[in-house]
């Protein structure tokens, strides 16, 4: 079941890679959100009951529920423009996020050591990498906000992998949830997207020192 | 030969239903279930025009493009019946034969010199290339979870079992279903209702067909349609006794005719541009697909 919904995990990697709109890569964050309960709920068996609650509320309410609801109320905020407007093509992004994927398969492959749970490895780095990758080729600070939220959600995957042995890691993951809202708090606190007409990165080229 | 018999049988009734369900769907009419079957002896009956810019590669392109499918029929098997051709590796061959046909379509397309046939015949060239590796990859992955090679005993030897098979047989018929649409040239891909020569894939290649050649090509289509259903229905079909079989064999060919109309009804075409990433969408599913093949068999 657990490799069920990983392989769910990497389909909706692949869905955003050619995605649109702004709030489809809000509603399919969410979907992750979900997707990792699942995870959590199945994988970490072995951890003391407290916690396991501290990780599932954290998982439901802050990565599957408030913060997607929260990014979109941002986008309608502050007149953020629908589409997601990225430097390529989606069909070279969805190619490469398909590359990316092969060869973390690859990778898990060539690694020869029981201890490694293969199949959280080959989600989690390429989830890392896909979230790496939509930060690099969007334009917008808001995607780079969600790129940074896919990427601590491999981080997160790869904790659940040895989250029995080292629940501590898990929570590790946790804070850079907390890290991340950090983020999008700063740009609705700064009202990027309402100061410069459009939230493009380009703006900022155009500063110098006199 | 029971499985030729049945997708015969099959094909006259399937680009009616679909378009039974379009009207009605839409409030018309509309005609009847063989108005497809009595459209296609019409066109036999007439004679055909030729272009005086035209070779000999566009008159024998439709006999080949028919040929090419009748005898993809045979590898099809159904159920525990072997088809007619039976081989290892049987659906190498059945996938080339389907490229033939459909390179032939395209070079009589190019060969009429009209500029809107060439693009349609680049548009289709595109699409089959995207979509090609999205079948070989699925079909491989089918063939190394059986330890088999051919349609036959892929379907024969299938066994789904955990939870992990049945989410990599819903990823495969979402895909075996897709592929059905792209080869076949309908919705979510190509519209053949639109009536624009600029946004038409399938059907502006065959704009100077007529007569005898554009029954033949009409009739390809719906024996393609009506073989896709047979290897889709092959899924369900093998372990059912053989009393129960034909029934549920043509239940599922009727089945998927109305959800194609359904499809046609409600859903809008892909923007032009959207359709090769969404076509290589498929191939990616198909890794995934083939990486699951590889976990269940622990060889990963």
């Amino acid at each position: 079941m657990i490799n069920v919904l990983l392989i769910i995990f990497i389909i909706s990697l692949l869905f955003l890679s050619i995605a649109n709109r702004l709030k489809t890569y809000a509603r399919v964050i969410s979907l992750q959100g979900f997707i990792l309960f699942g995870v959590t709920y199945l994988q970490l068996q072995e951890i003391n009951t407290f916690n396991l609650i501290l990780v599932l509320l954290e998982t439901i309410v802050f990565k599957a529920i408030a913060v997607p609801i929260f990014i979109i109320y941002l986008i309608k905020k502050n007149n953020i423009t629908r589409e997601a407007e990225p430097y390529l093509p989606n069909f070279i992004s969805l190619i490469i996020t398909t590359i990316i994927i092969i060869s973390t398969i690859l990778i898990a492959n060539s690694i020869d050591d029981t201890a490694l749970d293969k199949i959280f490895f080959v989600v989690a780095v390429s989830t890392l990498f896909t979230g790496l990758y939509f930060i690099a080729t969007r334009k917008k600070i808001i995607t780079h906000v969600m790129g940074y939220l896919i990427i601590e959600n491999g981080v997160f995957v790869l904790s659940l992998a040895v989250g029995n042995e080292m629940p501590m890691l898990v929570n590790l993951g946790i804070i850079l949830d907390i890290f991340a809202s950090v983020l999008i708090l700063g740009i609705f606190v700064n009202k990027i997207g309402d100061v410069f007409k459009d939230v493009d990165v380009d703006n900022l080229t155009e500063l110098n020192d006199l | 030969m029971l499985s030729l018999i049945l997708i015969l049988l099959a094909s006259l009734f399937f680009s009616g239903i679909i378009i039974r369900t379009k009207s009605i769907l839409s409030g018309r009419r509309g005609a009847g279930i063989f108005q497809p079957l009595k459209d296609v002896i019409r066109l036999f009956k007439k004679g055909t025009v030729y272009s005086q810019t035209t070779s000999v590669i566009f008159r024998i392109a439709p006999v080949i493009y028919f040929s090419s499918i009748v005898i993809a029929l045979l590898t099809i098997p159904f159920g525990s019946h072997r088809g007619i051709i039976s081989f290892n590796g049987d659906f190498i061959f059945f996938a080339y034969l389907l490229a033939l046909g459909k390179f032939f379509n395209i070079i009589s397309a190019i060969d009429t010199g009209s500029s809107f046939e060439g693009m349609g015949a680049s548009r289709e060239a595109l699409y089959s290339m995207l979509a090609e590796p999205a079948f070989f990859l699925l079909i491989g992955s089918f063939a190394l979870f059986t330890g088999h090679t051919s349609f036959y005993e892929i379907f024969n030897f299938l066994h789904l079992g955990s939870y992990i098979t049945y989410l990599l047989g819903v990823m495969a018929a979402f895909v075996l279903v897709m592929i059905a649409m792209i080869e076949n040239s309908r919705m979510p891909i190509d519209d053949p209702k639109t009536h624009l020569e600029l946004t038409m894939v399938h059907e502006v290649m065959i704009l100077d067909n007529s007569g005898f050649d554009l029954g033949l090509i009409l009739s390809a289509g719906y024996l393609k349609f009506a073989m896709f259903g047979a290897i889709i229905s092959n899924f369900f079909i093998v372990d059912i006794n053989f009393g129960y079989s034909i029934p549920s064999y043509f239940a599922i060919q009727i089945i998927f005719a109305i959800v194609i109309g359904i499809i046609e009804s409600f859903i809008a075409r892909f923007r032009m541009s959207h359709n090769s990433q969404f076509i290589f969408a498929l191939t990616s599913v198909s890794i995934l697909i083939f990486f699951g093949v590889l976990l269940v068999l622990e060889k990963f």
